[in-house]
């Protein structure tokens, strides 16, 4: 979903926002591991990842916080702003799965011109829909898009 | 070292002591590769007279990127290289390199302030919390970090509380 089309969804709590997909690979983890200088061998080394008991390299904690940010900025669209981010890794995801992450609107609070507006995300793996990552996140937006232009479908 | 009363009492003889560390420049080099390497696409991270044209001074990081670097220095020669491939942890003050083992336990991030390239920045991290907990697999220390990225002029950027367990 483009950043328009998210400020034309509905501000209400109890909605759910438009899913994400991120299909993430080996070439994705190791330049994240090498942009963060994350030299730890989980995230690039198979075998040592089979010798801790997982069947390949894992996505980094931190890609998967990445993912969820960027989730949260487009949402929050150019006039947004993202105040904070609290996760909660509880299952590995492979480098090549694909990762969804959702939200739901929990709380949104009104402050003159802008609104809070609280998300709790869910991260699930495309594979098998297992949970990786749950988080909770304050997003901060114009008041006016409560008033919601809210029926409006993509352009 | 297993899970004992000394590792307890040295970590909490750790507890309220402030560790400040001068991790540099923010470089919009580090930006835009951070940017890339996530799948960002938003213009902000990597054009500068975008981000001009929005009020800030340069391409502006991603929230997470002051938490996500590991290591903001050169890094250890090989032979100080532990077998996981990292070097014995700087940023968990108490832990002890060998012996046990360290898992994330999840983090709070509150980005107070857009972090623009150029910031020259200070990280403070103090350990708020030692708990104990069993665990289906024996003893385990819940920690809690708390870490203040700076600017220059002394501006909090960030803050991030970090939960880590010991086994």
């Amino acid at each position: 979903m483009s950043a328009s089309e998210h400020e034309r969804a509905p501000v209400d709590v109890g909605s759910t926002l438009a899913a994400m997909s991120q299909a993430t690979s080996k070439v994705q983890v190791f330049r994240y591991s090498a942009a963060t200088w994350n030299t730890h061998r989980i995230h690039y080394d198979k075998d040592y990842a089979v010798a801790e008991g997982y069947p390949d390299v894992l996505v980094q904690s931190h890609l998967h916080g990445a993912l969820l940010a960027r989730y949260c900025t487009d949402w929050a669209g150019e006039e947004g702003r993202l105040i904070s981010l609290g996760l909660r890794v509880r299952r590995f995801a492979l480098a090549g799965e694909t990762l969804n992450v959702v939200a739901v609107i929990s709380a949104v609070a009104l402050a003159g011109e802008r609104a809070r507006v609280t998300l709790d995300l869910t991260e699930t793996r495309g594979s098998d829909g297992e949970v990786c990552v749950t988080a909770s996140a304050s997003v901060e937006i114009p008041a006016g898009r409560l008033a919601g232009d809210a029926g409006g479908g993509p352009a | 070292m297993a899970i004992d009363g000394a590792l307890i009492a040295g970590l909490q003889a750790q507890v309220g002591v402030e560790h400040v560390e001068l991790l540099g420049e923010i470089s919009a080099e580090l930006i835009g590769r951070y940017a890339a390497a996530v799948g960002e696409s938003n213009p902000l991270y990597s054009d500068a007279a975008y981000a001009r044209s929005r009020g800030y001074a340069d391409v502006v990081a991603p929230p997470n990127l002051l938490a996500a670097v590991i290591n903001w220095g050169p890094g250890a020669p090989y032979d100080r290289l532990r077998d996981d491939g990292t070097e014995a942890e700087k940023h968990l003050p108490g832990v002890p390199s060998h012996g046990v083992r360290v898992m994330g336990g999840g983090e709070e991030m509150t980005f107070t302030r857009p972090v623009v390239a150029g910031a020259v920045v200070t990280r403070s991290t103090v350990l708020a919390e030692v708990g104990e907990r069993s665990g289906t697999q024996g003893p385990m220390l819940v920690l809690r970090y708390s870490d203040h990225y700076r600017d220059g002029a002394g501006a909090v950027l960030m803050e991030s509380v970090r939960t880590v367990l010991l086994r």
